[in-house]
């Protein structure tokens, strides 16, 4: 572990951005959930709101976000994330950022030593430790640490739909994007059809994956960088969103699931936190995916007892954390969706300034350069 | 009794799941490890108990004939019906 944060006031009176404030009700982003988590848990210092878009509804909600912003898409690089944050910091002294979504933890990594120069401190992995669990690296480390997971390639080409089979290749397959969206295809076309959505929706590669029947478990955790695993949480999807994303789950404790993911915390020295995404059939457990932040279901933590957001902070605050209460399976969490009332002159803000309730002592409203 | 019942008890609780399977007084029963969650009836509830304590099929239907009054070849087809179908949703 690095050296704890150089501050003199405790976590909770901390200002902390987070990312991740997309609501969409059949795909919501996990900031919603961890800013709620971090309340759950008595913080009662400022939450920064960090968005993509206008309708980013995290960026609206005051009874958990005291300010909000809106940030460059990740994909634009890592020096205007940079620059984006160095103005909000003039504003809101952020003292730590949770990054939630995959497609920005890059370019988050690449700056974590920038941030933490101008006082904003994180806790994520290294370049090296993100890129070994990508997907189109996850049969290599599941190779290096001896973890089951199902035959997976990089497919450049939807002509390899037609031929995949003389190579031993079965349908149903799973055809995946590199940060997000996967779909079952049962046959050549809807592989083809699945392939050109995904990589006009998310680039390349596209990735192709056996399908493994049973079902999905899933763990959520924070790597402490030298190896140990705090606090798991587990979770089985009870109901899912036409996306297959958990509308309802239930806390489970599957001593393999959490064998599985300690092995490959410890493997990697996974620094912050991850999820665990494996299907359990009956030969056995598959590792499916491990994405790099707290999921959308984190609030799960905190019913559980193990509120994982709020160890986060501990844990960069320098704290020693106490052994976590037992997992409580059978706990379920439900999901759903409820209006945010906005007024016009709040989507402006945020619209023209892609600011909202900046802190008091602001810097004169910039533009975005989202729209700039 | 069947071997084959015995076997599919032996094998549920070698692996401790039907200790860790958490049973209400009203029969509301969930298995920790998958999540899944089932509703079981009075009678079902004894026999999951007799089946823990005991871990033996033929003991478990002896002790069950006895507490309800019923011939144990009754019991006995029930409580085989019952163990596979712990198998089937445990596995």
């Amino acid at each position: 572990m690095n050296a704890p944060l150089p501050f003199d006031r405790g976590w909770r009176r901390w200002t902390v951005g987070i990312t991740g404030m997309n609501a969409i009700p059949d795909n919501p982003g996990p900031g919603l959930a961890v800013a709620r988590c971090l309340r759950a848990a008595g913080f009662d210092g400022r939450i920064v709101g960090l968005g993509y878009e206008p309708l980013d509804a995290g960026l609206y909600h005051g009874g958990l976000c005291d300010a909000a912003y809106l940030m460059p898409y990740p994909a634009v690089g890592a020096e205007a994330q940079r620059a984006r944050l160095g103005e909000i910091q003039l504003a809101e002294r952020l003292d730590f950022v949770i990054p939630c979504l995959d497609a920005e933890l890059t370019t988050f990594v690449d700056n974590q030593a920038a941030l933490r120069a101008m006082g904003i401190g994180s806790l994520l992995p290294d370049r090296r430790q993100l890129a070994a669990r990508a997907k189109d690296n996850l049969v290599a480390l599941c190779e290096r640490l001896g973890l089951p997971v199902p035959r997976t390639k990089v497919a450049t080409n939807p002509a390899f739909f037609d031929t995949c089979e003389s190579d031993g290749w079965r349908f149903p397959l799973v055809v995946k994007g590199p940060y997000y969206d996967a779909a079952v295809a049962r046959d050549p076309a809807e592989a083809s059809r699945a392939f050109a959505r995904i990589a006009a929706q998310w680039g390349y590669p596209v990735l192709v994956q056996e399908f493994v029947r049973g079902y999905e478990v899933n763990l959520t955790a924070i790597g402490d960088g030298d190896g140990g695993m705090i606090a798991p949480v587990m979770m089985r999807k009870r109901a899912l969103t036409d996306k297959g994303k958990a509308w309802a789950g239930v806390a489970i404790s599957d001593p393999e699931l959490e064998a599985l993911a300690a092995k490959l915390i410890e493997g990697l020295r996974w620094r912050g936190p991850l999820e665990v995404e494996a299907m359990r059939s009956d030969e056995g457990l598959y590792l499916i995916e491990i994405n790099p932040r707290f999921p959308a279901w984190t609030y799960l933590t905190h019913g559980v007892g193990r509120n994982l957001p709020e160890a986060l902070l501990r844990l960069a605050a320098g704290e020693r954390l106490a052994e976590p209460v037992p997992p409580a399976p059978g706990v379920m969490f439900i999901r759903y969706a409820e209006e945010l009332i906005v007024s016009p002159d709040s989507f402006r803000l945020i619209m023209v300034d892609g600011a909202l309730n900046a802190a008091p002592a602001a810097a004169p409203s910039r533009p975005s350069r989202m729209f700039g | 009794m069947s071997t084959g019942t015995q076997r599919v008890l032996g094998e549920l609780l070698a692996v401790g799941r039907l200790q860790a399977f958490a049973v209400s007084a009203k029969g509301f029963a969930f298995d920790p490890r998958t999540g899944q969650s089932f509703s079981i009836n009075e009678t079902g509830v004894r026999t999951l108990e007799l089946l823990v304590e005991t871990g033996d099929v033929a003991r478990a239907v002896e002790r069950l004939a006895a507490d309800c009054e019923v011939p144990a070849e009754v019991v006995e087809g029930a409580v085989t019906a019952f163990v596979h179908q712990l198998g089937r949703y445990l596995a």
